[in-house]
């Protein structure tokens, strides 16, 4: 599909992922069009409905990603994180409804070089993968 | 071990009497349970103090129209009550409840919880319509005679939890031909009231356990295949779109479900309200969208909310007015996303509710960079 276009959405926690965004950024590091950043206080803010949502409403793929296990600014938002987001994708999987388009990734602040790869690396996942089924329903 | 209750000619007259006993004895101060509505076609939930009453309430009712645990909820929720009041529900009712008391909606410190074998419960459509045969259908069911499937709620066909809750107080009667109802202790609560009745608990279970065993198997083998059909025809997005084509958007699923017990869901509130242009969008880009919108983000995002404590009770498909089999799906995702964090909804085990805990270490192989990160992952290691 070489005119395929994803539409990625990342909910990065403020405290780490979003600075190693803008760290990748000011490094010039290369980082894909498709996707698309929304800063969040923390990974935990991320509920099951706003990544149900964001896919509902046409996102071909979804990364949530914030501070290291250990790391979170608010102590351990990002374990309660990781444990909903295990159970969101056992629902996907569940249901086939194509899980390997949702990721958790940890990314601290200083890890300027690794936003940059974990990012391409989605992206290159997804656009693989083709547009979400999701995308294209009319009846949801 | 287990106390035995001898049984005359009817099993769920022997449990009303033993129920009757408690309370003149004053061993507890009210009872919990299913009472005839004067139309003759559904159950109520009753409470009752004076035992009297009991004469008038059925230990063991063939449907089940309102989940008990709803019922206790509405008692407790705002914290316990003064007096010690016997509740005698199915064992899903009490699993339920069991659930809500971790939620904080219910609070069992002066609540008795009792179950009994619970034979499957009949459809509320097809016993409202025609309760005489209801009945009949019932009574052969706890007998322990063949019924077709059909007749049965569905719920109940697979349910491998009939018996045997972390209940206080267990009546089991599978195996034991109607003559006899084994009174097993499940708590020091439960062993309080047969002290208190002069009844040692002194009788082997082994063919009432036997019993319970070869049921097991059988509900074990029938909801496999019911997990197995559901999982085929819900796969993927045009799978669950076809299965709940025909959905209304009523959310009665939810309001008959117990563990749905906030008071704002997240899909009335003013979150899930979407700007108009925001589906004119959706609509222009797709071609076409379906109205009211959400309807599967309703439905997913109930599961992500309360698999994990599902009890598989039936009651979401009994509510439903367009006969879609939501509880076969719940229960079906339910048995996953459980199996995912080794948890089993309704147990009182003392493992807490898996999005109220983490490990510090666990579910490593989701957060790696590896594309083939195996989801879901096990929680304990
Ligand atoms: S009860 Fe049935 S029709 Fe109503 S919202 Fe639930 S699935 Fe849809
Ligand atoms: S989702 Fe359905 S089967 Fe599960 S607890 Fe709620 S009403 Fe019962
Ligand atoms: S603050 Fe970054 S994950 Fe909690």
């Amino acid at each position: 599909m070489p005119d395929f276009h994803p539409r990625i959405i990342g909910f990065l926690c403020n405290w780490c992922t979003y600075a190693a965004a803008d760290l990748a950024g000011s490094s010039k590091l290369e980082l894909p069009p498709e996707f698309t950043v929304i800063r969040v206080m923390c990974s935990s803010r991320i509920d099951h409905n706003l990544i149900l949502s964001t896919f509902y409403r046409g996102a071909d793929g979804i990364l949530v990603a914030g501070c290291h296990p250990g790391d979170c600014h608010y102590g351990e938002g990002n374990y309660y994180a990781r444990r909903r987001f295990a159970l969101l994708k056992k629902v996907m999987e569940t249901l086939d409804l194509e899980p390997e388009r949702l990721e958790l990734r940890w990314v601290s602040a200083a890890e300027g070089n690794r936003y940059a790869e974990v990012v391409n690396e989605f992206t290159d996942r997804i656009r693989k993968l083709g547009p979400s089924p999701i995308r294209t329903s009319t009846r949801l | 071990m287990a106390a035995v209750l001898p049984v005359g000619s009817d099993l769920s007259g022997a449990m009303n009497r033993f129920l009757k006993t408690i309370l003149e004895k004053d061993i507890v101060d009210a009872v919990l349970m299913p009472m005839k509505v004067p139309s003759g076609d559904s159950f109520a939930w009753i409470i009752m103090s004076d035992s009297s009453i009991v004469d008038d309430a059925e230990a063991m009712a063939p449907v089940m129209p309102v989940q008990g645990a709803r019922a206790l909820r509405s008692l407790t929720r705002k914290g316990e009550g003064s007096i010690r009041v016997l509740a005698l529900m199915r064992p899903c009712e009490i699993r339920a409840a069991i659930e809500l008391s971790k939620l904080g909606q219910v609070k069992t410190e002066n609540l008795i919880l009792a179950a009994y074998d619970c034979p499957g419960a009949v459809p509320m459509d097809s016993f409202v319509s025609d309760p005489s045969s209801g009945e009949d259908l019932f009574r052969k069911m706890l007998a322990g005679e063949d019924v077709s499937a059909g007749e049965v709620k569905p719920s109940c066909t697979s349910c491998v939890e009939f018996s045997m809750t972390d209940a206080d107080l267990h009546f089991g009667h599978f195996g034991l031909g109607g003559t006899e109802v084994l009174l097993i202790p499940g708590s020091p609560k439960g062993m309080e009231i047969l002290e208190a009745l002069e009844l040692p608990a002194d009788r082997e279970t082994s063919i009432w356990d036997e019993a319970v065993r070869k049921r097991r198997e059988k509900q074990v083998a029938s909801r496999d295949a019911a997990f197995e059909e559901t999982g085929e025809n819900i796969r993927g997005v045009q799978g669950m779109l076809n299965v709940f084509a025909d959905c209304i958007s009523c959310r009665n699923c939810r309001a008959a479900c117990p563990i749905c017990y906030c008071r704002l869901c997240h899909f009335e509130s003013e979150t899930a309200k979407q700007d108009p242009n925001s589906r004119l969008d959706s609509a222009v880009t797709r071609g076409g969208i379906s109205l009211p919108a959400d309807r599967m983000l309703f439905h997913t995002g109930r599961m992500t909310h309360m698999s994990l404590s599902c009890v598989s009770c039936g009651q979401c498909s009994d509510a439903c007015p367009a006969d879609i089999p939501v509880a076969q799906v719940f229960s079906f995702v339910a048995d996953r996303t459980q199996k995912a964090f080794e948890y089993s909804a309704g147990r009182n085990d003392g493992d807490p509710l898996p999005l109220r805990s983490f490990m510090k270490s666990e579910l490593s192989g989701i957060h790696e960079m590896v594309s083939d990160a195996e989801p879901g992952g096990h929680a304990h290691e």
